[in-house]
Order: structure tokens, then C-alpha cells, then sequence
């Protein structure tokens, strides 16, 4: 097995202090870090969103995979700093709308993008729209995330989608939403770019978008 | 002026016959004949699944969305989205289950006159009438929530109450279906509307509001408190309601959150904030309502379940009525189910479900993990019925909301699960589920003699409320202060425990 694949396996099992050890061998054995995302990290984190969208894994599952590949990344990432050759896949500012405090859903989607390399602003839950406006701006970032679990806070998406566009914003950033009430054509319907049923399906809405920008 | 056509549509199990001009919707038609409509009626939930098998009924985009090619080429419709425009022959996916009444005997003090009784469930209704100086029960009247068709879920409810005149609708209706219950009651009693002295209802916190005519707004964002949650009085006179004149209408009060006067009268029914050790009530629907304490100090929550246990939001669910399998035994490794009415089996109910889970984990075709075993994409319980992953995986979200708000309340009080007392059940669910099973998957980790089901205490204590009220105005100040609601959503531990809660048990755990 090579040492890529001791850490892809050990971040799919959810062993973080392997994971950890892994990293740290490999860099002691001259991998550079960068390619240790490309080649390890991103690919695990594909394969536990393949599991998640299969039902194999469930939550507890995908947060014990998500914190492994922490341990990789809260290593590789200081040493990247100034690195022209890893570029962030984007920034993505994500939160759950104003009135709902529903958060696993969410933490689940930015862990996901995380380990596919975006730069995650997470402006927590009870977010109101002022807010992402804010850190758009100042994040300039690509894609706003927005997450709601309750029917009555669903609305508010459209409240964050009508700030931005108030901003003058709208055009500079993708809005993707979801959550368990929220359907494909309801997020169509409030004029959202993309819509994701779980997190992998998260993670391949927000590079579409990226890459259609 | 052209006359519209009218079209035929016969029911399915039950044989109704109905006619309705074309262009009529489905959803109120066949709301009269006991489908639900979960999500109000918004083609998204597609719990109003009815099966068209003769004439046709044009599926739109919603139900396009919503239902694969398959279930539309076998004639699946969402009854919320079609509206009249042939002759039909349509079977119902739901039929309307039996209600739970309460005929538990108790202590009273006579007093003169007949009082009503009123369990205002978000779903379901049940009334009473009792004379009150013999603690009779003269007649039972029960019904499906009439505000239901605009949504299953009381979040659903609060979103249609938001909209134009929606509070104002579902106010009205709800306050004529009850007058039309208690004039049944009177009816079957064979008694007048001049005798009845008091009425006594009990609710959640948004029924409450809705039948007090009380904003709703609060409710329906974070962090979902109102602050008018206290005891409302009304005359009957000014409700239009055709009782004797003097007679007092009284809808007790909240404990906070959306935990309310059914909770409230729940202790008194079982008597919590009479103990002196540690007890607790919990019931097991959409809410997951618990409540754990003793004499000085009583702590509630409501924890958000959702309809895993009522049989919603799993594939082939259905309720406890005819063809639902209730329960779940293995004998020789194998599966026995047993099936309601003694039909072929057609769905599986909330018990069977747990009952199906646990025999699951037991004969290891599930992992404690959750996960099917061979990585099986579906199990089968009896032809045709089947639970697939996501079921489960419905039932661990349901079970560990349940058990992380049971732990976080414990921890408040200072004790665990195993020190208590004694745990009730209250409601339909808690009476039939099986104690066993609901130990077995880590819904309830305590052995079977700890564990009573107590049946609607709701409706056992708005009766006993009746009895108390020449001494005490219906108010219960002095309870409410040793009551305290935890709103779970402020709880930073709770995620760390709810995830923690998702697995099953591993056999190993679960003592005998
Ligand atoms: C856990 C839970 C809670 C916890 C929340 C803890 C927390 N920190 O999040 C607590 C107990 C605090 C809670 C409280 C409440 N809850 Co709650 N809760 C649930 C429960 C059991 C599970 C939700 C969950 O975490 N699912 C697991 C996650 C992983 O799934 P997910 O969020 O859908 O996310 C996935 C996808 O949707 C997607 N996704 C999510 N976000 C995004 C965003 C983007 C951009 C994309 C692309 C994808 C995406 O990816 C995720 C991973 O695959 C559900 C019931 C159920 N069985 O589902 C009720 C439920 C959501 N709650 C409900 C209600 C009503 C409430 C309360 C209002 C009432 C109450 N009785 O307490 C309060 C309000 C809280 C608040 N202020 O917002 C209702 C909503 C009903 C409705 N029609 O709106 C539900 C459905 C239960 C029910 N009663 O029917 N709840
Ligand atoms: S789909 Fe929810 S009521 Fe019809």
C-alpha cells in the first residue's frame, strides 16, 4: 500500500491519530504537502460521500471521517501558506438561516467542502441576511451556503438571495441552499443556483458552480 | 351558464362513493374520508400517496419531482396536487387509525353539574363528557384535528397560519369542530348544553394559541417561546358555543416552548409533582415531549422526533390500522410478523418498526451502526414488505432525539435513565410499542418493570382538572414555578450526545 492510500484508508475509517501519523511520515519521507491533497485527502473525502449518498455511512460515520482528515489538513495547511501551486477551490461563506438553529446538516456540508480544498467562512446558525452580505464581501467569496430544517425558516433564504441582489452582489456569487424541507424546484423558485439533497451531492453543486463562474 | 360536469369517485378500501363537480380538489374530498396531508398540502412529502386504479388523474411537475416513473406508471398520485377531471377509482394509502381514550378510574371530589374534557392533539381530537358529581363518563366523542388538511406537523400549520387569513381559518375551524363534538356528546348522552358547567381543554402550545386566537408569529422562529402562554378563559357565549350561558371554557396553561397544557395535565394524570423520588413521562410523538423530576423540581423538553414512530417518512409506513404490521418476533432465527385485521401485511406501523428493528439487530441483519447487513439495500419483513437503509436511518434520527433530550434532562437533575423511578408512556404510540424493543434499539434503556404505558394521560388529566376547579381557577401557578422548560436548541452539548445516540446498542450492552 502506498503511503497515499494509508491515508486515504486511515481518513475513510474515521482513525484520526493514524491519519495524523500518516501525514507526519509522509512529509519526514519527503511528500510535499501539496500533493498529499490531490492524492489522499480529496480522494477519501469523494469516496465517504459516495458512502453517505449510498447509505452506507451515516452522520457518526462522516463526522469521525471528517475530523481524520482535520488531523491531515491542520498539518498540511501552514505549511501551504504562500504555495502557488494549491489553489483553493474557492470560498464558500455557509450558515443556517435567520430562525433556525439547526446545525448538523450544516456542519456536515462544511466539512465536506473543506476537505475538497474550499476556504469555509462559517457564519454559524440564527444568520441573518446582513450578515452573509458582510462576508461576501469581505471573503469575496464564490458560493454562499445556506441551510434551513424547518419549514418556517425556509423563507428565509429568499431574504439572503434578495439582500445580495439589494448589495449589488448577486452577480459576483453562486447561492446554493438545501437542508431536508428544501426540493429542487423550491430552490429553484426563489432564484437559487444550485440545490443539494446531502453533502456529496453539496460538494459537486458548489464546484459546478465555481467552474460555471 | 354552462352546468359542470360532475364525476364519480369511488374509495378504496372503504367503498365511499362520492360525486364532485370536475375541476374539485382531491385534497378536500378525500380529507373528509381520513387522508392526511402532512406537509398542508405543498407536494413535498408525498405522505397523501393515494393509488388511482381506474380513470385518470394528470400527474403535474410537483408530483413528477416527487414520485418515480415507476409509482406513476402503477397509478401513485399525490392526492394534494390532482384535482377532478374523470370518473375515479382511487385506494387509499392511510386509513384513519383507532384513538386513544381514556377510561382509567381516579380520585375525584363531586361537584354538581357535567363538565367536557377536551385532548386537542395537533392530529387528533378526543372529548368527554362526565358528570362530575359521580366521575362518570357519559359519552366519548373522537375526531381528526379538522385544521390537519393545511398540515400534518405543527411547523406546517404555523406557516399556513402565517399566510393571509390563515390564523383567522384555522381559529374558526377548529372552534366549531369542537362545539359540533360536544353537541354529539349531548346528543348521545341525551343531556342539554344548559347542564354543562365547565369546559377543560388541553393542548400543545401552538394548539393553544391557535383556539385562543393568540399570535402564532412567535412560535414559528427562534427562539420559539410566546409569552402568552398562560391559562385563557372564555364564556361560552363568546365562543358561540350553544352550552348554558354561565358555563366557563378554560384552555390551560403552557409550560414553555411547545410543551404544553397535554404535558401539564400528563403530570397530573401521573401524578409526577407528587413524588419523592425521581420519575418521568415522555411522549413519543412528532414532538417528543419529556418531562423527568419529582415533588420539588420537575424539568421539560420537547425534542423534535419527527414521524418516524407514527409510521411517516418510511417508504412503506403506514398507521396502526388494517394490513400494518404491528409486530415483530424471532423464533428459530426467523422473522414472524403479525399483521392488524389478519390481512396480507401492507405496510408496517411505528411499533412494527421498532419491533422489526430490534429483531433486526438481534438476528444481526443490522449492524449497530444501523446498516444493513452485506450492505443489503433493503430488508424484507414479510412479502411485500420491505424497510431500506434510509428507514433506519429515519428511525436512528427519531430514537436519538429522544434519547439525547432524555439524557441532557437527567443530567439537569442531577441523575441518570437507570436511577429513575419509574418512566410512563403516554399517548398511542408509548401503549403499544413494545418495552423490550424499545430498549433493545436505545430508545429507552431500562428494564420493562420500570417502564408504564399510561395511556392518553392528557385527556386523564384534563378530567381531573374538571374536579379541581371550585378550589383553583384552572391557572396551576404554584406547579408551573417547579416546572422549568429546557429549550434543547441552547444546549451546546446536544449535538455531541445526539450523535453519540444514532448507533444502536450493541447486543453485549443490553442486559435481560
Ligand atoms: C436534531 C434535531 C433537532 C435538534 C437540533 C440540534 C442541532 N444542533 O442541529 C434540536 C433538538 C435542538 C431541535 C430543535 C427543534 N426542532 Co428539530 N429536529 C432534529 C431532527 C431529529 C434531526 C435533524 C438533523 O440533524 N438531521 C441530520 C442532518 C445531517 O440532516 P440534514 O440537516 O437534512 O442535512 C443533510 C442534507 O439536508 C444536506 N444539507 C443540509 N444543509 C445543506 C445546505 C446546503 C447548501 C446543501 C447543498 C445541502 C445541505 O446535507 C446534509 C448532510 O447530508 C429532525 C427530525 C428528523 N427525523 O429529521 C427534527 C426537525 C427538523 N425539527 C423540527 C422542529 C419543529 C424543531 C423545533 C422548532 C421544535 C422542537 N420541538 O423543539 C426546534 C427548533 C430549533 C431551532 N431553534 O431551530 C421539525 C421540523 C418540522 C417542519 N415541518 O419544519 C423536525 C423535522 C422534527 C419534527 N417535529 O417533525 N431539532
Ligand atoms: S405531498 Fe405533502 S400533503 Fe401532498
Amino acid at each position: 500500500m502506498s503511503i497515499f492510500d494509508e491515508l486515504q484508508q486511515a481518513i475513510i475509517d474515521g482513525k484520526a491519530p493514524v491519519a495524523k501519523e500518516v501525514t507526519e511520515r509522509a512529509l519526514g519521507e519527503g511528500v510535499r504537502p501539496a500533493e498529499l491533497f490531490p492524492n489522499a485527502i480529496v480522494p477519501a473525502m469523494n469516496e465517504v460521500g459516495r458512502r453517505m449518498r449510498d447509505c452506507e455511512f451515516f452522520i457518526p460515520e462522516v463526522l469521525i471521517a471528517a475530523r481524520a482528515a482535520r488531523a491531515a489538513t491542520d498539518i498540511l495547511r501552514p505549511l501551504l501558506v504562500g504555495d502557488e501551486e494549491v489553489r483553493s477551490a474557492g470560498t464558500v461563506v455557509c450558515g443556517t438561516v435567520k430562525g433556525d438553529l439547526h446545525d448538523i446538516g450544516k456542519n456536515i456540508v462544511a466539512m465536506m467542502l473543506e476537505s475538497a480544498g474550499f476556504q469555509i467562512v462559517d457564519l454559524g446558525v440564527d444568520v441573518p441576511p446582513e450578515k452573509v452580505v458582510a462576508a461576501v464581501r469581505e471573503h469575496g467569496a464564490n458560493v454562499v451556503a445556506m441551510s434551513a430544517l424547518l419549514t418556517t425558516t425556509m423563507v428565509n433564504m429568499k431574504a439572503v438571495i434578495d439582500a445580495l441582489a439589494a448589495a449589488g452582489l448577486r452577480d459576483q456569487v453562486k447561492v446554493m441552499v438545501g437542508g431536508a424541507p428544501v426540493t429542487e424546484s423550491w430552490a429553484q423558485s426563489i432564484g437559487a443556483d444550485g440545490y443539494g439533497k446531502d453533502a456529496s451531492a453539496a460538494v459537486e453543486t458548489a464546484r459546478s458552480l465555481v467552474a460555471a463562474a | 351558464m354552462t352546468e359542470k360536469k360532475t364525476h364519480r369517485i369511488i374509495v378504496r378500501p372503504t367503498g365511499v362513493e362520492l360525486r364532485a363537480p370536475a375541476g374539485a380538489s382531491l385534497r378536500d374530498l378525500l380529507f373528509e374520508q381520513g387522508v392526511e396531508f402532512p406537509c398542508g398540502g405543498q407536494g413535498r412529502c408525498r405522505g397523501c400517496r393515494v393509488r388511482v386504479l381506474e380513470g385518470t388523474a394528470e400527474a403535474n411537475a410537483a408530483q413528477r419531482e416527487r414520485l418515480s416513473p415507476q409509482e406513476l406508471e402503477d397509478g401513485w398520485r399525490l392526492a394534494c396536487q390532482c384535482s377532478l377531471g374523470d370518473d375515479l377509482v382511487v385506494e387509499l394509502r392511510q386509513w384513519d387509525a383507532a384513538i386513544l381514550v381514556d377510561d382509567t378510574p381516579f380520585h375525584f371530589e363531586p361537584r354538581p353539574g357535567l363538565g367536557v374534557a377536551v385532548d386537542l392533539g395537533t392530529t387528533t381530537l378526543v372529548a368527554q363528557l362526565v358528570n362530575l358529581s359521580t366521575g362518570k363518563v357519559l359519552a366519548v366523542r373522537t375526531a381528526l384535528n379538522a385544521q390537519a388538511r393545511y398540515g400534518a406537523d405543527i411547523m406546517s400549520r404555523l406557516q399556513f397560519a402565517a399566510a393571509e387569513d390563515g390564523r383567522a381559518t384555522l381559529e374558526r375551524l377548529i372552534r366549531r369542530q369542537i362545539a359540533s363534538l360536544i353537541t354529539h356528546l349531548m346528543v348521545s348522552a341525551k343531556v342539554s348544553g344548559d347542564e354543562i358547567r365547565d369546559v377543560v381543554l388541553v393542548g400543545n402550545t401552538v394548539m393553544h394559541h391557535l383556539f385562543c386566537g393568540i399570535d402564532v408569529e412567535p412560535l414559528s422562529h427562534y427562539p420559539f417561546e410566546s409569552n402568552e402562554i398562560g391559562l385563557q378563559t372564555f364564556r361560552a357565549s363568546e365562543l358561540e358555543w350553544n352550552l348554558n350561558k354561565a358555563s366557563t371554557v378554560r384552555f390551560l396553561p403552557c409550560l414553555g416552548g411547545f410543551v404544553g397544557s397535554d404535558i401539564l395535565a400528563g403530570i397530573l394524570a401521573t401524578k409526577l409533582a407528587k413524588s419523592l423520588e425521581n420519575v418521568g413521562l415522555m411522549d413519543l410523538g412528532t414532538n417528543g415531549e419529556i418531562v423527568v423530576g419529582n415533588q420539588s423540581k420537575l424539568y421539560c423538553a420537547s425534542t423534535a422526533a419527527g414521524p418516524a414512530f407514527e409510521g411517516a417518512r418510511i417508504s412503506m409506513g403506514m398507521r396502526a390500522a388494517t394490513g400494518a404490521i404491528c409486530q415483530v418476533q424471532v423464533e428459530d432465527e426467523r422473522l414472524v410478523c403479525q399483521v392488524l385485521g389478519n390481512v396480507a401485511p401492507q405496510g408496517v406501523c411505528g411499533s412494527g418498526l421498532v419491533d422489526a428493528v430490534a429483531a433486526g439487530l438481534e438476528i444481526e441483519a443490522i449492524q449497530s451502526s444501523g446498516r444493513l447487513g452485506n450492505g443489503a439495500k433493503e430488508w424484507t419483513l414479510a412479502e411485500p414488505v420491505v424497510l431500506t437503509q434510509n428507514d433506519i436511518r429515519e428511525l436512528q434520527l427519531a430514537k436519538a432525539a429522544i434519547a439525547a433530550g432524555s439524557r441532557i434532562l437527567l443530567e439537569r437533575l442531577g441523575t441518570s435513565l437507570q436511577d429513575l423511578k419509574m418512566l410512563y408512556l403516554a399517548g398511542a404510540f408509548g401503549n403499544y410499542i413494545r418495552r423490550s424493543s424499545a430498549r433493545r434499539i436505545g430508545l429507552i434503556d431500562l428494564p420493562i418493570d420500570k417502564v408504564t404505558p399510561a395511556g392518553n394521560t392528557a385527556l386523564l388529566g384534563a378530567k381531573l382538572a374538571l374536579f379541581s376547579l371550585d378550589g383553583e381557577d384552572g391557572s396551576y401557578t404554584e406547579l408551573r414555578c417547579r416546572i422549568e422548560h429546557v429549550p434543547l436548541n441552547a444546549d451546546q452539548s446536544f449535538q455531541d450526545i445526539f450523535v453519540e445516540e444514532l448507533a444502536f446498542p450493541s447486543s453485549t450492552h443490553v442486559r435481560s
